[in-house]
């Protein structure tokens, strides 16, 4: 069981060093980056408390936004899902990747108080 | 004629409006007579008042002394000149009435038209009754017609208040000076009223509900008012009042009622007969059809032959026996009260751990602990009829005479109207609080329909109780001190953890930023396709403006401005930034075309 666990898992990831082209390693490099500071956010929650608790939750809402943004502007530049997104081109997609982030920086900063 | 130095006391009945039909309630009592009476013999300081005295003590039936006063033929002209359209309604009047009171001829006929015609000019309401009073004086033989709907035009524009009163917006007087014209004038031309009972009723509300006058001219009114009620052919209110408190008991048997008119004279002439007596309570008809009988004025029935119960009674009752009666049928609510005696006591002292008393005794001193109960039983019946009763009030009291401490209990009764009070000690020890002694217990008995309420002390009882509290101060003593003051607490602010934790943990949050530029150099991301184009570097400072505006925005802006700044530097950011990425695309997309090319001609 846990063999065939191992050997998908260094299967992904060869196929992931090889295959994925340099752009997107650049944004799933962000997207962990993303991660984790969302992640480091709960668990200084759990462990010390949610004090400021509107603080909290804008930072948290953050990275959970500027997740979802990330993954949709990769989605959209991944030449292989080109055929999705026939009218979308990459820098409109990033167009739209910075004006969202726009608007959900303008509300986080709004709640962080 | 009435005797004006008896002063009689009665207590006026306010009869409740039911369903049925308004009675009066208010009336002249005797001592109202007597006063209104007093008022109008004041010595006369002018024509006026000499009116109004002697004219108003002959309406109460008192006697005056005589007038002869001598006319000449001048006067005379002046009298009969003063009767036409041109002068005023009171002109004409005070003329008409010197002239019949002088037994000078007049012509009727003329005066009506005359009045109709001032009438249509002076629309008030005094005018009116003026006229109306001034139309009493005339030839019966003359045409009224004209003059008699002026009666019931007036009775519209009465007030009706609440359904009690009726009087006119401009008072007392004018309300009782239309009732007295009104009437006269009826009289006079043979004709009923067209007052209906009820407002006969509220009429006789408003007019005597005022018991001390403020002049002579409303006194005098009232007087007319109350000798038109009580002395006319068509309509006369009749007032029903129980005489002394509405009450029957064992040595009471009767019921006495005086039947009076409005001046307080009673009615001889009437048969007063109760309709139907019932029970308040269960609704039980005790009589009906029972006639009172008539002694000295006053109408009596014995009420106690048809052994009612103790408790409320209400009496419908009915004054027949003239036509021109009105508010003949009254409602009154009568007392039947009895009295009590307690039969059958028992005190015994129950040992807690059984349920069964251990002793029956009297009375006597008693020690009772906390592992006992103390009980109590006993009945209440009525002395008359040997019926068992409920009264309202039965309390157990018990009081200490060392501290002044009273505790109260209430003993209730069960099914069989078997009074039992049971004082567990040690459950009811924070009543006591604590305090061990002598404590007097007392049985209250009391009720609306009891004669002889009942304070007994029953027995003296000492009362012990385990784990006695040394004697706090009765609380009743510190119950009306102020009370010790309270302090706002405002709002703590929350506990922030330690400033080492929020450091560390800021620290730890930003490092995952440092990760991010291993990471990106590690794939070799770079910026050396950067084209320092003035699109380009006008996006990055644009951009780099708006991330500086969050920030300014999170420490020094609200909302507005910052839309403000935002939108100014969006747009800009926006139009190099799209000049930017246009130029890119078109760079990107020569590239791919020429690497298409390449691969193309590799593969020929």
């Amino acid at each position: 069981m846990s063999n065939s666990v191992i050997s998908v898992i260094s299967r992904f990831l060869e196929e992931y060093t090889t295959k994925t082209s340099n752009k997107l390693k650049v944004v799933d490099a962000y997207l962990f980056y993303i991660l984790l500071t969302g992640a480091l956010q709960f668990l200084y929650c759990l462990l010390v408390g949610t004090f400021p608790f509107n603080s909290f939750l804008a930072g948290f809402i953050l990275c959970v936004g500027a997740f979802i943004l990330g993954v949709c502007l990769r989605i959209q530049i991944n030449p292989d899902n080109k055929g999705d997104f026939l009218s979308i081109s990459q820098e409109r997609a990033f167009a739209d990747f910075l004006l969202a982030h726009t608007v959900l920086h303008l509300v986080v900063i709004n709640f962080i108080g | 004629g009435l005797d004006p130095g008896s002063l009689f006391s009665l207590v006026l009945l306010t009869v409740a409006l039911g369903a049925q039909a308004l009675t009066p309630s208010h009336h002249l009592s005797l001592s109202d007579v007597a006063r209104l009476q007093a008022l109008l013999s004041q010595p006369f300081t002018d024509l006026a008042s000499a009116y109004y005295s002697i004219v108003g003590l002959s309406k109460l039936g008192a006697s005056v002394a005589d007038e002869n006063i001598p006319v000449s033929n001048e006067t005379r002209d002046i009298l009969l000149a003063a009767v036409s359209e041109d002068s005023t309604v009171t002109q004409i009047f005070r003329a008409v009435s010197a002239l019949s009171s002088l037994g000078l001829p007049l012509a009727s006929q003329e005066v009506v038209g005359a009045l109709v015609a001032r009438i249509a000019k002076e629309d008030n309401v005094l005018a009116i009754t003026t006229a109306l009073q001034t139309a009493t004086r005339l030839s019966q033989q003359a045409d009224f017609g004209g003059i008699l709907e002026e009666i019931e035009d007036l009775a519209a524009r009465l007030d009706d208040l609440g359904g009690v009163y009726l009087q006119f917006e401009e008072g007392l007087e004018a309300t009782a000076l239309f009732v007295t014209a009104a009437y006269t004038l009826s009289d006079h031309v043979d004709t009923e009223p067209p007052l209906k009972e009820d407002q006969v009723i509220q009429l006789v509300n408003s007019v005597f509900s005022k018991k001390s006058w403020q002049s002579l001219s409303e006194a005098f009114s009232v007087a007319c008012a109350a000798a038109a009620l009580s002395n006319n052919r068509f309509q006369v209110p009749v007032i029903v009042s129980a005489q002394g408190p509405a009450t029957v008991s064992h040595n009471q048997p009767i019921l006495q009622l005086l039947v009076t008119d409005v001046l307080s004279n009673p009615l001889a002439s009437a048969s007063v007969v109760v309709e139907s007596a019932q029970a308040v309570v269960s609704k039980n008809v005790i009589l009906t059809q029972a006639p009172f009988s008539l002694r000295d004025g006053i109408f009596e029935l014995n009420f106690m032959t048809s052994q009612p119960a103790s408790g409320y009674y209400q009496f419908s009752v009915a004054i027949t026996g003239d036509t021109r009666l009105v508010a003949s049928q009254v409602e009154l609510k009568v007392k039947v009260s009895t009295e009590v005696a307690i039969t059958n006591m028992d005190l015994s002292v129950v040992d807690k751990d059984q349920s069964i008393g251990t002793k029956t005794s009297r009375l006597g001193r008693k020690a009772h602990d906390s592992h006992q109960n103390f009980a109590m039983t006993f009945q209440l019946v009525d002395v008359n009829t040997g019926v068992e009763l409920t009264p309202h009030q039965t309390f157990v009291r018990l009081h200490n005479h060392k501290t002044g401490q009273e505790v109260v209990f209430v003993a209730e009764p069960d099914s069989k109207n078997l009074y039992k009070f049971e004082l567990d000690i040690a459950e009811r020890k924070s009543e006591f609080d604590s305090m061990s002694g002598t404590y007097t217990l007392h049985l209250i008995v009391g009720d609306a329909t009891l004669e002889n309420p009942i304070l007994w002390n029953v027995a003296d009882i000492v009362l012990k109780f385990l784990d006695e509290e040394a004697p706090a101060a009765i609380q009743s003593k510190t119950l009306y001190m102020p009370k010790p003051d309270i302090q706002h607490l405002f709002r703590e602010p929350e506990k922030k953890p330690p400033t080492v934790v929020s450091n560390a943990f800021t620290a730890l949050v930003l490092s995952p930023f440092l990760l991010l530029l291993i990471l990106w150099f590690k794939l070799g991301a770079n910026i050396s396709n950067f084209s320092l184009s003035p699109s380009a570097v006008l996006f990055h400072v644009g951009h780099a403006c708006m991330l500086g505006l969050m920030y300014v925005y999170w420490t020094h802006l609200n909302m507005f401005q910052t839309l403000k700044y935002l939108a100014i530097i969006g747009s800009l950011t926006f139009l190099a930034g799209n000049r930017m990425l246009a130029q890119k695309a078109v760079k990107r997309i020569a590239a791919e075309q020429s690497s298409r090319l390449a691969k193309y001609r590799s593969l020929r």
